[in-house]
Formats: C-alpha cells, structure tokens, sequence
C-alpha cells in the first residue's frame, strides 16, 4: 500500500512537470493557432542553464530564476523565428519550429557538450502516511499548483491576459479592436518559453537531462495537451497528471522499459477518439 | 525535346558515376539514392496528398528489418527485398486506417510516436536483436550473381529510384492524382466532387511507406547490419528537410533536395574531420544546416528550390501560380 502510494505521489509530481510543458503548448496553440515543436527545448535549456550556474557557485533561487528567463528568451527568439514573418500558415510554424529544436541541438552540444547533466535540487525526503517521498518531488507539485494558479489569475483578472485570450478565441475580432495579434503571439511564445523552463528547472534535479530529452519531453507534453484539444488548460493538467500516474505505476509494477509506449499509445488512442467526433469542415475552417 | 536530351543525360550520367567514383565517394552516392527515395514518397505525401508524416524512418526501418530478418533465416536476397516495401506498405495501411484520421499537426505527432513506439519496441524484443540489432546479414545475390561490390549497390539504390519515380509521375499524372491535388486544398471539397478522401489518402500513405521501406531493404544488405540507433527521429526530419528544400510535390525537387542536403552535409563533414576542429563538430555543424536550412526554405522559399528555379528560367513568375503548395 505505502509503495502505491509512492508511485501515486512520485507520479503526480512527475505529471505536474508534464502539465507545465503542456501548458505551454495550450498557450501558444491557443494565441497563435501554432503547436510550437520546440516546447521541450525549452525545458532542456532551462535544465541545462541551472546546472552550469549552479556549477559555477551561484546561489539556489538566482541560479532557477536566471534559467527560467534564459528558457523565456528562447520562447521569445522561437516565436520570432515561426510567427515573426506574416503570412505564414500553422503548419508551416511547426515546421519552422521543429527546425528551431534542432538548431538548439547544435547549440546545446557546443555550450555543454553531449553528455546528460544533473542539478541538485532540495534534499531529503519525507514520509506521507507510510510513504517515503523525495522532498524534490512535493517542490514540483507545489511550483505546479502555484503556477496553474498565477496562470488563472493572469488570464482571468489582468488587461494583457484578456487580450491574450481575446486572440485565441477571435484573432480577426481583436485586431479590429486594434490589438497587435503578432505581438501578442510573441508574449504567447516567451510565456510558452517560461512554462517550460519552470518544467526543466524543476526536473533536472529528478532525472538528467541532455540535449535530446527534449523530444520524450515534447510527446509527453502533447500527449497531456490533446487531451484537452490544445486549448483546454485544466483538461490538459488532468491529462498531465494522468499520463504521469500512469506511466509511474508501468515503471514501479516493472514495465519500466514500457513506459513511453504507454504515454505514446494513450495519445493515440485520443487523438483518433477526437477526431471521429469532430467533421472535417470544422478541422479546415479553423 | 530538351526534356528528353535532359533526360538521356542524368540517365548516362548516373549509369557511369559508379565505375567512375572510389568507395567513400560511393557511399555518398549509395546512401543520396537511398534518402532520395525515401524522400520522393514524403514529397507525394506532403505536396499532393497534404499530410505530415514525422515517421518515414519507421517505414525504412520496417523495410530493412523485414529484409535482413528474412536474409538471415535462409531466405533468397531478392524474396527479402520485394518483402521489405511490402510489409512497410502492409503495416502502413493498418496504422494508417486510425492515424489517417488525423490532419496536420496531430498526424505529425502520430507518426513520431508510431516512429518512437517502434523503436522502443525494435530495441526490446529480442527477434529484432534489441540495442545491438541484427549482424552478419548476406550480401544481396540474385541466382548465382552476388553483389559483393559498393557499385553493385549503387546501380541498385538508383535503379530503386528510377522506379520509385516512375511510379510516382504515373500516379501523380493519373486521374486519381489530379484528385489527390483536389484533396490538398480542401478535404471537403474534394469529397463533395466524388473523390474517395480516406481511400485516397491511404493509398498515398502506404506508397510512400512502400518507397521507404524499399529504400530499406536495400540499405539494410549493403551495410550489412541494422540497428535501432540506424533510424532516429532525425532521419524522418532529414526527409522532410530534403522534400521541403527541392520543393513539395515535384518528383526532381525530392532528388535534388535529398542531392543538396546530402552533399551539403558531407562537405561539412569533411571541413568538420580537419585538424583542430573539436570532436562536437561534426554532430552540431549537421544540426546546424538541417535547421538554418529548413528555417529559411519554409519562410523565404515555401516552394522549394526546384520550382524556384524552373520559375525564373521561364519568367513565368507573373503569370500562373505554380501547382505546388507548402
């Protein structure tokens, strides 16, 4: 029983960090009509920045906060990349995208070389009602839980999260009201950036990451965000945090070599389950 | 007339290359003809049927372990290599019938995680030899004639790609490809003219996993090994790379684009080899041109080169739009 409840906890931390790069994409997706490929870079840098300051003596706190604004740049220099230009459909971005992760590649490899790194993170654990639990993974779930509400709290209440979401939901409508859209999709992209520097800040210490954990990160990511169609936020942390159990209780109940079919296959059968709902005309006219 | 001389000379050219090349340059020549195959079917794919596939390397894998699974349980070179694009063909219709289903980015997605499945899987099971993969698999022989030389699989990855274009101007110069034209712009459209949508669309699919995993077979014999580590993820983007590059929807653009960025790449390679230049090199100087590469051609060139190129020797660029589309 406290095993279960060790893997049940371990796998809502490791769904929290899932729901953050998820989050991202809803983001983006949602202000831009684009899903940004190069989400897990983000988190990739991030990761590797923490390491490399913390490396070099700087304090916990600076070291993150420096790297999660490191990931938002990113976001910011992506979007330019893939929205940057007009007239550029969505599928294009993607490609675009897809070739910013892999120009990040060749980055990541020449600032910090091929080989995976790892961060220290809080130490210690603590015991849960007979369950011992790395104190790392309740900072993920709280970090997780107060970002989902920062989220809430700056579409909800401030002026530049309802122009946000003024654009996801009509962009023709917003720029009437004289909204720049492009604008707004480049704050969608280094916010998109944030999010996943906050994941990869928070993972790093769990399990190391290298240049090409990006893509498990991403599929991961999509996976938690098609469950909420790419625009539903809570749907998506939901998705999340079940893809995170699920994939946790694979790998304690020994198919850990199975874990990413597992996520991998629960995407699929979403994806298809969706779309036999949806016709076709409404997927062309959006 | 020009057409036909123009022919005539890449035929006479490509005929004489492999007598005339040393072995490293043949590997080069090999491994163009086998991406440019595989690329012909994502440039079928993406320019006429309109679809994303980020798991092409999954049909090339299927293809070269069909192949050398066959090779090495005593079975003629040359039943395995027919065998290889079908069987990719035959797994692409079944995963096709659900994933079609999907369009656009959600397809993209499911075909890099059929890609990643698959590996994960080819890695696990021990038919497939796990991480280590298959060895020692025969030389490709038909009767009594062996192809023991580089150029005898040289005259058979381009001999493969002759075919594969053949196949692919007959299609695509058919009534159903004017109809898979139709599909690109607007599904809905199209079915409403009459077109078969899925069936059409499935076809599409299996063709180009038929392509790929014929590309396969072939590489699969004249390496002599396949392994999961043979097709990342990267190979399936590299594809991509080289249709979007040569334009989508031209059956040359594939061959020029996989051309380009496979000489491109080898040029780097050498440069990256010099003295003095550090171990990373190579690794980050091929990432780097993929994507700069990629990045400018869908922003700056959303036709790619082919059609780019052909417009400006016509001047033609004022009238008709050309029939590609990105």
């Amino acid at each position: 029983m406290s095993a279960f409840l060790t893997y049940l906890l371990n796998g809502l931390a490791v769904g929290c960090a899932i729901a953050l790069i998820a989050s991202g994409l809803v983001v983006i997706h949602r202000v831009t009509g684009v899903v940004n490929f190069a989400q897990g870079t983000f988190a990739v840098v991030a990761g590797l920045c923490t390491s490399s300051l913390l490396g070099l003596g700087f304090p916990h706190g600076a070291s993150e906060v420096t790297a999660v604004l490191a990931a938002a740049v990113a976001g910011l220099l992506t979007g330019l990349a893939a929205i940057g230009k007009p007239g550029v459909t969505p599928l294009s971005s993607l490609i675009v995208t897809l070739g910013v992760g892999v120009l990040a590649y060749a980055v990541e490899i020449v600032l910090w070389g091929d080989q995976p790194r790892s961060a220290p993170g809080l130490a210690g654990s603590v015991t849960v009602a007979g369950a011992r639990i790395q104190t790392q993974y309740l900072l993920v779930i709280a970090v997780t839980a107060l970002t989902f509400v920062a989220l809430a709290i700056f579409f909800g209440r401030t002026y530049l999260g309802k122009a946000l979401t003024a654009c996801a939901s009509n962009p023709y409508a917003a720029r009437v009201v004289g909204m720049d859209t492009r604008r707004m999709g480049l704050i969608a992209f280094a916010l998109g950036g944030l999010l996943g520097g906050i994941a990869g800040v928070l993972v790093t210490p769990l399990r190391p990451i290298s240049f090409d954990t990006d893509v498990t990160l991403i599929v991961n990511g999509f996976a938690a965000a098609v469950f909420g169609a790419l625009t539903r936020p809570v749907i998506t942390l939901l998705g999340a945090l079940l893809l995170g159990v699920a994939e946790t209780m694979a790998a304690g109940y020994g198919y850990g070599s199975h874990q990413l079919e597992v996520a991998l296959g629960l995407m699929l059968v979403v994806m298809i389950v969706q779309a036999s709902r949806r016709s076709a005309i409404s997927q062309e006219s959006t | 007339m020009i057409r036909l001389v123009a022919g005539v000379l890449v035929a006479a050219v490509t005929l004489v290359l492999p007598a005339m090349l040393d072995d490293s340059a043949l590997a080069v020549y090999i491994l163009l003809g086998l991406a440019a195959m595989v690329t012909v079917g994502v440039s079928l794919l993406m320019g006429y049927a309109g679809q994303v596939s980020l798991g092409q390397g999954a049909f090339y894998a299927i293809g070269a372990y069909t192949a050398a699974l066959l090779a090495l349980g005593g079975v003629p070179p040359l039943a395995g290599l027919i065998a290889a694009p079908l069987a990719a063909a035959l797994f692409s219709l079944v995963i096709g019938m659900p994933l079609l289903r999907l369009r656009g980015h959600h397809l993209a997605f499911a075909t890099l995680a059929m890609q990643l499945i698959l590996l994960s899987l080819a890695g696990q099971l021990e038919i497939t030899g796990g991480d280590i993969g298959l060895q020692a698999i025969p030389q490709f022989s038909v009767g009594a004639f062996e192809a023991g030389s580089a150029a005898a699989y040289a005259y058979m990855a381009w001999g493969g790609l002759a075919l594969v274009m053949l196949v692919t101007h007959n299609v695509v110069t058919s009534r159903p490809g004017r109809a898979l034209r139709a599909l690109a712009t607007s599904e809905t459209a199209a079915a409403s003219s009459g077109v078969p949508v899925g069936r059409y669309k499935l076809v599409v699919f299996a063709l180009s996993a038929a392509f790929a995993g014929l590309a396969g077979g072939i590489y699969c014999f004249y390496t002599g090994y396949v392994a999961p580590g043979s097709f990342p993820v990267l190979i399936s983007i590299q594809y991509i790379v080289m249709a979007v590059v040569g334009g989508l929807g031209t059956i040359w653009g594939a061959v020029v684009g996989a051309g380009a960025i496979t000489l491109l790449v080898q040029g780097l390679d050498q440069l990256a080899g010099l003295p003095g230049m550090p171990s990373y090199a190579p690794s980050v100087l091929s990432y780097a041109v993929y994507a700069l590469v990629l990045i400018v051609v869908v922003l700056f060139m959303p036709h790619g080169l082919v059609p780019a190129i052909t417009n400006r020797l016509s001047r033609k660029r004022s009238e008709a739009p050309v029939e590609t589309r990105s």
